[in-house]
C-alpha cells in the first residue's frame, strides 16, 4: 500500500512540474499545459485522500502513532 | 506588451527603503533576542517598513504592467524569476522532508545499533530506536526516564484529515478559478477566489487549534528530533499557506480592478501554482508525518 500512496505523491510532482514549464512558456499553448497539469494535480491528490481513507477503512493501512502521552 | 525596449526602471527610490526596512528589523530582532527593552518596537518598525516597501514596490511593478510598458521578453524575465522562486522552495522544503527521512530512517536507528553498530550502542546504552522520538538521548525525558518511548494513538482523521479536505478543497476551488479566467467568466472567478481564501483561513485556524492541542499534551520544539521536525515542517508550511493567502487577495483585489484576461495572467498563474505547490507540502506532510 505504502508504494502505491508513494507511486501517486511522484506523479503529482511530475504534474506539478509539467505546469512549471507550462507557465515558463507562457502564450496560450503554455497556459493550456499548465492548467490541465494542475488540473491533474488536484484530481490525483482528492484520489490520493479518498484512497487513503478506504485503506484505513479497509484496514489495509494504519496511522503513525503520533502524540507523547504524559 | 507594445513596447519594443527591455525596460528598465531609473531613479527607483524602493531599494534603498527596502535596506533600510530589512536591517531595522535585524537589529530590532537581535535585540529583543537579548532582551533589550527597545528591541520589539524597533523590530515592528522594521516590519513596518518591509510591508510598505512590498506594497509601494509591487503596485509599482504592478502600475508598469498594465500601462504596456513591459514587452514579451520581460514577461519571459517574469515567467523565468518565478520559475527560480519556484525551484527554491522546491528546495526548501525538500531539505526538511530530507531531514525527517534521515532521522527516522538513518540516524535513529543507527543510535540503537542499526547497520553500524560498531559504535553507537556505546553511545546511549538501553537506547531503543523508536517512532516519534521526542526526547534527545542524554537528557531525562517527560516521563521521567532516560528515553521517553510512550505515546498514545491519535485519530488522524481529526483536525489533520479536515486540514487536508480544507486544503484539497482550495486547491479544486482554485482550479474552478483558473478555469472561469480562462474562459472569460468574471463572476465565478471571484466567487471561487473568495472561496479558496476562505478555505486558507479556515485552514490556519485549525492549524492554530492542532498547535494549541499538541503543545498541551506536551509535543514541543524542544520534543527530541521529532518535535523539532514535526514543528519546522508544520510551521514554515503554515507561513506559505499565510503568505499565499496575502497573495490570493492581493489578486483577488487585482481581478476587481480588471488587470487580467482570458490571455493575459501571469500573475494568477505565478499564485495559482504556488498555491497547489502549498496544498503537495501538506499532503505530503499528512501522509509522511501522520500515515507512513
Amino acid at each position: 500500500m505504502d508504494f502505491v500512496v508513494i507511486a501517486i505523491i511522484i506523479v503529482i510532482f511530475f504534474s506539478l512540474g509539467s505546469a512549471v514549464i507550462g507557465m515558463l512558456r507562457g502564450g496560450r499553448e503554455g497556459s493550456d499545459k499548465m492548467f490541465k497539469a494542475l488540473r491533474v494535480r488536484v484530481s490525483l491528490s482528492v484520489f490520493l485522500f479518498l484512497l487513503l481513507m478506504f485503506a484505513s477503512f479497509m484496514g489495509w493501512i494504519e496511522p503513525n502513532n503520533i502524540l507523547p502521552t504524559q | 506588451m507594445s513596447n519594443e525596449k527591455y525596460y528598465v526602471p531609473h531613479g527607483t527610490y524602493w531599494p534603498i527603503i527596502g535596506s533600510i526596512g530589512i536591517s531595522t528589523l535585524f537589529v530590532g530582532f537581535a535585540n529583543h533576542m537579548h532582551q533589550v527593552g527597545w528591541g520589539w518596537p524597533v523590530m515592528l518598525l522594521g516590519f513596518s517598513i518591509v510591508a510598505f516597501m512590498l506594497f509601494g514596490w509591487i503596485g509599482t511593478v504592478v502600475n508598469e504592467s498594465i500601462s504596456g510598458t513591459y514587452n514579451k521578453q520581460v514577461d519571459r524575465s517574469f515567467r523565468w524569476g518565478m520559475s527560480w522562486f519556484i525551484f527554491s522552495e522546491v528546495m526548501f522544503f525538500a531539505a526538511f522532508f530530507g531531514a525527517l527521512l534521515y532521522a527516522r530512517t538513518l540516524s535513529v536507528p543507527w543510535l540503537a545499533g542499526a547497520d553500524n553498530n560498531v559504535f553507537t550502542p556505546e553511545l546511549w546504552e538501553g537506547f531503543k530506536a523508536t517512532w516519534p522520538l521526542i526526547s534527545t538521548p542524554g537528557e531525562v525525558g517527560q516521563n521521567g526516564t532516560m528515553f521517553s518511548t510512550n505515546f498514545k494513538l491519535v485519530d488522524a482523521w481529526g483536525l489533520p484529515a479536515l486540514n487536508t479536505a480544507l486544503l484539497l478543497s482550495s486547491g479544486v476551488t482554485i482550479t474552478y478559478a483558473h478555469h472561469a479566467l480562462r474562459s472569460g467568466h468574471r463572476n465565478a472567478l471571484v466567487a471561487w477566489m473568495i472561496a479558496t481564501i476562505a478555505l486558507g483561513v479556515l485552514f490556519l485556524g485549525f492549524q492554530i487549534t492542532e498547535y494549541g492541542h499538541a503543545y498541551h499534551d506536551g509535543l514541543k520544539l524542544t520534543s527530541g528530533i521529532y518535535g523539532s521536525t514535526f514543528y519546522l515542517l508544520t510551521g514554515f508550511h503554515g507561513f506559505h499557506v499565510t503568505v499565499g493567502v496575502i497573495m490570493l487577495t492581493v489578486i483577488l483585489y487585482r481581478i476587481q480592478k480588471g488587470h487580467f484576461n482570458a490571455d493575459n495572467h501571469f500573475a494568477f498563474e505565478g499564485v495559482a501554482w504556488y498555491w497547489h505547490f502549498v496544498d503537495v507540502v501538506w499532503l505530503g506532510l499528512f501522509i509522511f508525518v501522520y500515515w507512513l
